[in-house]
């Protein structure tokens, strides 16, 4: 874990209110590992007063760079859509335990919804270096939130598209559009989703039925980043019958979907 | 390096600047981004006789100029924290005040002996008698006066350490928790815990915290709580420590100057994990510059002019 000041060094509009910031840190850029999260202060004058947090979507660890991309939402994100190139932020990480892959994987899948996608970028590329086939899947509400992923992604990885209007790809959930596939034979051997806590919840349900191993990506408010101030706790399971809170923060921001606490 | 040396009663500092409970956790994390020997104090998360879950979530929820939070005392219990925590805090060479947190009066005496036992290294504790987000204890017993002087005449006989009070905001005078601390035992008085308050949801039309409610701190409680330093100070002998919403070396002396022995830093480690080292320095520099040989001869300066 790092505190050091980050450079903008490119910054894009990807689709109307998403924005996708490259980022010079060295540190980050060469110790991050997907599913891992980066803790940024906004403005100097503590207005907003807390870090946000944001998954590493794509590192560059020869270059020192990494990139984030994330919606604007509220003042935080706001502030953060008008960096401009050259520009340095505070910034804290690599933070939280990420992904961790099965080492034997040969088909992995990967299920995101909304901008939820941004961690499974960067799994995606790592996944494909290592020789696996990664098929992802990947909704939105409607065509005009869609990321162009493909953007972001390494040839030869397949997309498949679901939007709940139909403008796009699949109508419906992407988490129906992955239930057809499974229907129709595909045998996935780990999945790793990153979204809205109703997808997640649904693609549990598949765990249950099917006992397909799964690797959540969450997410909740956060104050300190690092697992100090417990403010970021969620319900996991322990045992049969006993429950205990893990920081996403720290324990997560990726968990096994079986630990959850719906 | 000018002389940042404090001495609150029996208790000796060697900055004025702690960690406030709650904020640090058992130091285990900052440990990488900073030399915890550098701390004037370490006040570990709120500790209480058995473990404790906490509360659901969401715990919390960012305000303008601050943040509400319920995370509801989780922490591992007494046990795990001698066996585990204290080792390691001591070896940091961290000065560790513990703070205490009981659902009984019986709890408080069984901690207070148990953490005074000479050797454990624990520097002081700090009697929660504030945490607005627990269901039994915490609060009830800082907003009646009798009851807090009953519990502090209880802990005080088994307690060897320099014994702590933290004060809670939310009562109507904030003066007379602080009497009834002083006149049944109490060394120093901490001040302040955070506010109660709410946030709600508008789209789902429920409160946004799933305690319903949270304790308010940052910046945006600052001019309140160094009003309520400067009270207390006027009305007892004790030495205080101040806290609430502290960023920058001039809410320091704000505090400083209020009354404040020693200050606490809270919710400004999480935009600013750094903040107390920095402090620590600008404090050096500004002491130097105005030729102040101890921080003394500006605590409770801004009384000076008042009949």
């Amino acid at each position: 874990m790092f505190l050091s000041g980050v450079r903008v060094m490119e910054t894009e509009e990807v689709v109307d209110g998403c924005f996708s910031l490259l980022l010079e840190g060295k540190n980050i850029a060469v110790n991050a590992y997907p599913g891992q999260f980066i803790h940024m202060r906004i403005a100097d004058n503590l207005l907003p007063f807390l870090r946000r947090p944001f998954s590493l979507a794509e590192t560059f660890p020869e270059e020192g760079l990494f990139r984030i991309i994330f919606r604007l939402i509220g003042a935080g994100t706001k502030i953060l859509s008008r960096v401009r190139r050259g520009d340095v932020l505070d910034c804290l990480g690599p933070l939280g335990t990420g992904f961790k892959p099965c080492e034997d994987l040969r088909l992995s899948i990967l299920v995101g919804g909304g901008i939820g996608v941004a961690p499974l970028l960067f799994l995606a590329k790592k996944l494909q270096e290592k020789g696996n086939k990664v098929i992802m899947y990947y909704g939105a509400s409607q065509s005009a939130d869609l990321i162009p992923v493909h953007q972001f992604l390494p040839p030869g990885v397949e997309i498949n598209l679901a939007t709940e209007d139909g403008s796009s790809g699949f109508p419906g959930f992407v988490t129906d559009l992955f239930q057809t596939h499974l229907q129709n034979g595909l045998l996935p051997e780990e999945i790793f989703a990153c979204g809205p806590r109703l997808m997640l919840q649904k693609l549990a349900e598949v765990h249950r039925n099917k006992k397909i191993p799964m690797q959540f990506s969450l997410e909740e408010m956060m104050a300190c980043g690092i697992g100090a101030c417990l403010g970021c706790s969620v319900e996991m399971q322990r045992g049969e019958n006993e429950t205990v809170f893990k920081r996403v923060c720290r324990d997560g921001p990726v968990f096994k979907s079986c630990e959850v606490v719906w | 390096m000018a002389d940042l040396r404090v001495k609150l009663g029996p208790l000796e500092l060697q900055t004025p600047f702690m960690a406030a409970s709650g904020t640090f956790g058992f130091g285990e994390e900052y440990a990488s981004l900073l030399d915890l020997q550098k701390l004037g104090a370490l006040v570990v998360k709120g500790l209480t006789l058995r473990p404790r879950k906490g509360n659901p979530p969401p715990r919390i929820v960012e305000t303008p100029a601050g943040m509400l939070n319920a995370i509801g005392l989780q922490n591992p219990g007494l046990d795990v924290f001698l066996s585990r925590e204290l080792p390691r805090l001591k070896k940091s060479g961290t000065a560790v005040i513990v703070n205490i947190a009981g659902d009984t009066e019986e709890e408080y005496v069984t901690l207070a002996r148990e953490l005074s036992r000479a050797g454990n290294g624990v520097l002081a504790l700090e009697l929660n008698v504030s945490c607005p987000n627990v269901k039994k204890g915490g609060i009830l017993f800082g907003t009646s006066p009798s009851i807090l002087a009953s519990l502090v005449e209880k802990v005080r006989p088994v307690c060897t350490l320099p014994l702590i009070v933290k004060l809670t905001p939310n009562v109507t005078d904030i003066t007379e928790a602080a009497r009834a601390a002083e006149s049944s035992g109490a060394d120093i008085l901490s001040l302040v815990n955070t506010f109660l308050g709410m946030v709600i949801d508008v789209a789902s039309r429920r409160p946004f915290l799933a305690n319903e409610t949270g304790g308010l701190s940052g910046p945006a409680i600052r001019p309140l709580a160094v009003r309520m330093v400067y009270d207390v100070y006027a009305a007892v002998k004790i030495p205080l420590i101040g806290m609430g919403g502290i960023l920058t070396l001039e809410d320091s002396l704000q505090f400083f100057m209020a009354g404040a022995a020693a200050v606490a830093i809270g919710s400004a480690n999480f935009p600013d994990p750094l903040t107390i080292p920095r402090l620590t320095g600008e404090l050096n520099k500004y002491m130097k510059k105005e030729g102040i040989d101890s921080l003394e001869e500006i605590i409770g300066a801004a009384h000076q002019n008042t009949v």
